[in-house]
């Protein structure tokens, strides 16, 4: 029934690593994506000359724009998916590329990561997301579970057997990353995102974003995508909706939903992502399935 | 323990140059055993960990990790000649690699 999924990504990603990896083709399209929406939400495109907040949703609104040109070259090719899965904000990128919500109203609830930010620094928090490479899920919660409790730290995301994100109060990620470079992690570091993105303490301070999502004009999405929170097949408007709804504050499972697709008969995963961040710190069954990139189609 | 013999250390060591010369986008024969994957190739971690999977499937290796988390606690990888001489302790002590 599936056979091709097409992987969307998170932030995280500097525009620039982003914007060398497109063939001038693309970029051609991406600039004038760009001039449109940098324009309508009233951002610099020289990124460094936002307001700090800004420059953050700023890198990451560069993101959703890649994401829509590769989509977009992606089926120009004929590639076509059969269903997919965006990787935290990859929700909205999704969301947007799939057609359950206008690309526009997916840059809105980009922006909208502003106003968690504002809340959080006049609550005075200093939070923050981190990534474990070489320490798989079980490994990371067993080394916390008797250090940090469940409202200092927890698990963000099982992403593979080869990485881990982290999420939680700021001062519990520096620790935490300590800890699992100690115990022999590959590498470990902060995120500086400012947020703890997929921490359920998040519920309190992202309603303006939620309330965003919720308010906003879903439908059916052109292909099945699959929740990256509990591996539910959603094909309605509605599903979308509560995804994106829930996106700030529910802990992901990437490994399971990879697992979950390959299950369904996925054998192609198709990388969005100009960079290739997405194959990176996914694992497939390599005898059974492969993940391609821009760069190698 | 395995053995390792001449020409595994160096189709190990040609592996390491022919994986970052792809990955990396540049010249194979502009490498040495000096270059610095991360300073002067600009390498990242998980481009390290495709290659321990790469390795460990041609060679069959059983290898955590972890293990070699903790051996590069100890033993810092900056050059290739320092991941050369890594991988190569990996083929012949596998886990073990954390005692050496």
């Amino acid at each position: 029934m599936y056979q091709k999924a097409f992987l969307f990504n998170g932030i995280g990603t500097k525009a620039e690593h982003l914007l060398i990896k497109l063939p001038p083709a693309l970029i051609d399209k991406y600039h004038y994506y760009a001039d449109e929406e940098f324009t309508r939400l009233g951002l610099n495109s020289a990124l460094e000359k936002n307001l700090p907040f800004d420059r953050k949703v700023a890198e990451w609104i560069v993101s959703l724009l890649c994401d829509r040109v590769v989509y977009e070259y992606y089926l120009s090719q004929g590639i076509i998916p059969d269903i997919g899965a965006g990787y935290s904000s990859g929700i909205v990128s999704i969301s947007g590329c799939f057609g359950a919500v206008s690309h526009s109203f997916a840059n809105d609830i980009i922006m909208m990561n502003r106003a968690t930010m504002e809340c959080l620094s006049q609550h005075n928090l200093r939070l923050d997301v981190g990534i474990i490479i070489g320490l798989d899920y079980q490994i990371v919660n067993e080394l916390f579970k008797n250090r940090f409790s469940k409202e200092e730290l927890i698990v963000g995301s099982a992403n593979s057997i080869i990485s881990t994100m982290i999420t939680g109060k700021a001062e519990a990620i520096d620790d935490a990353i300590e800890l699992c470079l100690r115990e022999g992690a590959i590498k470990a570091y902060r995120f500086k995102t400012g947020v703890a993105y997929h921490h359920p303490m998040m519920k309190e301070y992202c309603k303006k974003y939620t309330d965003l999502c919720a308010g906003g004009e879903y439908r059916d999405p052109d292909h099945p995508i699959i929740s990256i929170f509990d591996n539910r097949i959603m094909t309605s408007g509605s599903d979308i909706r509560t995804e994106n709804i829930m996106n700030v504050y529910t802990p992901i499972r990437w490994d399971l939903a990879i697992s979950e697709l390959e299950n369904m008969g996925v054998t192609e995963f198709f990388d969005v992502s100009a960079n290739g961040a997405v194959k990176k710190f996914t694992r497939v069954n390599k005898k059974k399935c492969r993940i391609y990139t821009l760069d190698e189609l | 323990m395995k053995e390792l013999t001449e020409q595994t250390k160096q189709n190990i060591t040609n592996m390491i140059l022919d994986y970052y010369a792809e990955e990396c986008e540049v010249d194979r024969d502009s490498l040495t055993m000096a270059t610095r994957p991360q300073e002067d190739l600009e390498s990242d971690s998980l481009m390290f960990v495709e290659m321990v999977e790469t390795m460990s499937d041609k060679y069959d290796l059983d290898i955590k990790l972890q293990s070699i988390g903790k051996y590069l606690l100890k033993t810092p990888m900056n050059t290739m000649q320092d991941v050369a001489d890594m991988f190569c302790k990996i083929y012949q002590y596998g886990n073990d690699i954390v005692n050496q």
